[in-house]
């Protein structure tokens, strides 16, 4: 479970830049929690003081309880993280980069290469784990970086745009193995700039523009409170003008 | 790659291992190093060696090109029993001068015999360009026989007239020539020298450079700080990595030069030193700091470059700067002071030539030469800590 209260993370030289601007929600576990704004709207800076990348001027965010400042290593142990960034190490294979990262959460031999074939099996990566990973194609590398990220079981999971320049199979791909982490009762928080995106996999969402909520609610939820029919409108509607968001 | 436990020395060891294998992996950044190391620099010092073997060739074995010698019977009878062999030069002999074939030539002037009946100086030529190093041997030896027939000639006459040579003679010249063979030596020891540190500062660049502004440019550093690995962790396991592959090249670069000094077919010039399996213990006992010092300095500014380019204009500046100092202190000449021993690069390279002379390395020296360098090494492993920790690290390209 993350539960965020008043984060607040500016930038530049005299903090004139709010990229986020007293952010708070909760994400259960056993559910999908989608982050929706425009590009900009600070999910990613959100994101990453989610993931201790980053320290919020204030306000604070626990994840599973533990504080994402003061117990920094408590809680990367405890996320797995698809960030934005998701290079590979090209001269290493595939199952070498998922046992780096599987070695550094401290998971001891035997029962790392049980979970790197578990993973392997089931991202259906078992005829390039051992090849390395330069050249491999956008939706191969994807699925290397979410084994990478989710190699230690974490209970929370962090995805920033992971459909990012993925093709429609991959994609779906993806969406099958989301719920069915969530089926497993993991808590999944996800951004998005694409709203359909967001509203064929979160149980609820969190709309985002210039660093504040701007809605928060189920998909129907939304659509009700705006006074729209058409969702697209509501989310239009809410973030007072339909700049920057995609569709 | 596999951490038996979870504690920082595990994390660091795994961040080591993982960055090793890449490291070795990388073709590219291998092989350069192992072109450098072990071919660049037998090979410069085999050039060198026999340039100098060929000079001192040159002397001993001169052929003088000559014009019109058989005008000068007596000179000519004088340079062969000086050794010199005389050959009829060319015609267009002073093209050969110019292109560098011909090293001097002597030309006796046609109406040499008539001057020299009638009591006048005979005029002899000699045609050379001084311009040219490798000239100015044979020059200089050709100068000073023709000065010695013309005292020899003198002295003659003199003693017909009934006249002592010392009237002539005033001043009696004797010059003792201190220059041993370590002089023509001196070259190929500041070289070995050199490309001794030159190992240790550059060996491992392109892989600290990879493995930070690289691991930058790809985008794979913000996943990574999100693994429980500490910054100062993974500083240290990178530092490890690259302070290996920095000591493999040292230790390569310094078996090339062992076996090309033992086995390579050298020519004899008098080397004046060794380099024995002893020295080459030395050198790697006084290169230590360096090869600890500079991956933590590569770092540093690897992690500093947003990108590998970025981050190797940044460095051309550092090394320059480096590479420089040892060749100051060659061209100093003077004795160095005893404060440069506490210098990076500086102390390592007069505690190179000294084991090049064969001394033992003093052991209060050796540790001076240690204090520095394990100092900044550590400073620079802690900043490149900072930065990692550092939310500015996670800006890409």
């Amino acid at each position: 479970m993350i539960v965020v209260e008043n984060l607040v993370k500016a930038f530049g030289r005299h903090r004139e830049v709010h990229a986020v601007d007293g952010v708070a929600f909760t994400a259960p576990d056993r559910a999908i929690t989608g982050l929706l704004g425009p590009n900009g709207a600070g999910k990613t800076t959100l994101l990453r003081m989610l993931s201790t990348l980053m320290i919020p001027d204030s306000g604070s965010a626990r994840i599973e309880g533990h504080d994402v400042v003061n117990e920094r290593f408590a809680v990367r142990r405890r996320i797995g993280v698809l960030s934005d960034a998701r290079g590979l190490y090209p001269r290493l294979t595939a199952r070498e980069n998922i046992r780096y990262y599987g070695a550094l959460q401290g998971l001891a031999a035997a029962a790392l290469e049980a979970r790197i074939d578990e993973l392997v099996n089931a991202l259906g990566i078992a005829d390039i784990a051992d090849r390395r990973t330069q050249g491999f194609s956008q939706g191969e590398r994807m699925k290397v970086a979410i084994a990478r990220a989710l190699v230690h079981d974490p209970q929370t999971i962090l995805l920033d745009e992971p459909t990012n320049g993925l093709d429609i199979m991959s994609t779906r791909a993806l969406r099958t193995l989301l719920r069915d982490l969530r089926a497993s009762g993991k808590c999944l928080l996800f951004s998005s700039h694409v709203m359909q995106e967001v509203t064929a996999l979160c149980d609820s969402i969190v709309i985002l523009g210039h660093g504040r909520i701007v809605a928060t609610g189920t998909a129907a939820e939304l659509v009700a409170q705006s006074g729209e029919s058409v969702l697209e409108d509501a989310f239009v509607r809410l973030l007072g003008s339909g700049e920057g968001l995609a569709a | 790659m596999i951490a038996p436990t979870e504690s920082a020395p595990a994390r660091v060891a795994v961040v080591a291992k993982k960055e090793i294998v890449d490291i070795f992996r990388d073709r590219r950044t291998m092989l350069v190093t192992l072109v450098t190391a072990i071919v660049a620099g037998p090979v410069l010092m085999l050039l060198v060696l026999n340039l100098i073997a060929r000079q001192s060739d040159k002397v001993r074995e001169l052929v003088l090109p000559v014009v019109g010698i058989e005008r000068a019977p007596a000179l000519k009878a004088f340079l062969e029993r000086q050794q010199l062999s005389l050959t009829p030069a060319p015609e267009n002999f002073e093209a050969g001068i110019r292109s560098g074939e011909l090293d001097v030539v002597l030309e006796v002037d046609a109406a040499f015999a008539e001057d020299v009946a009638q009591g006048k100086p005979g005029t002899v030529r000699l045609a050379y360009d001084r311009s040219r190093d490798r000239a100015r041997a044979a020059i200089a030896e050709v100068e000073a026989l023709l000065r010695a027939f013309n005292r020899e000639w003198g002295r003659g006459r003199l003693i017909l007239r009934g006249i002592a040579p010392e009237v002539a003679n005033p001043l009696n010249v004797e010059s003792r020539d201190l220059a041993t063979p370590q002089s023509s030596g001196a070259l190929v020891l500041f070289l070995i020298a050199f490309y001794g540190l030159f190992a240790a500062v550059m060996g491992g660049m392109a892989a600290a450079l990879d493995t930070t502004a690289g691991e930058r440019e790809r985008m794979s550093l913000e996943p990574l700080l999100t693994t429980p690995v500490g910054p100062f962790e993974l500083a240290t396991g990178k530092w490890l990595a690259v302070s290996l592959l920095n000591a493999t090249a040292v230790l390569l670069t310094l078996t090339g030069f062992y076996l090309t000094l033992r086995f390579a077919p050298l020519p004899a010039v008098g080397i004046p030193f060794l380099f024995g399996l002893a020295e080459l213990g030395r050198f790697v006992v006084a290169l230590v700091p360096l090869i600890l010092l500079m991956p933590a300095i590569l770092l540093y500014v690897g992690c500093r470059g947003r990108t590998f380019k970025e981050a190797q204009s940044n460095l051309s500046v550092l090394l320059f700067a480096i590479s420089l100092l040892p060749i100051v202190q060659m061209f100093l000449q003077r004795k160095d002071p005893a404060w440069l021993t506490w210098i990076p690069v500086s102390g390592q390279y007069s505690l190179l030539s000294r084991a090049l002379r064969g001394e033992a390395l003093p052991w209060f020296e050796l540790l001076q030469s240690y204090m520095v360098p394990a100092l900044l090494t550590v400073v620079a492993l802690s900043a490149v800590g900072r930065l990692f920790s550092r939310e500015s690290v996670l800006a890409g390209k």
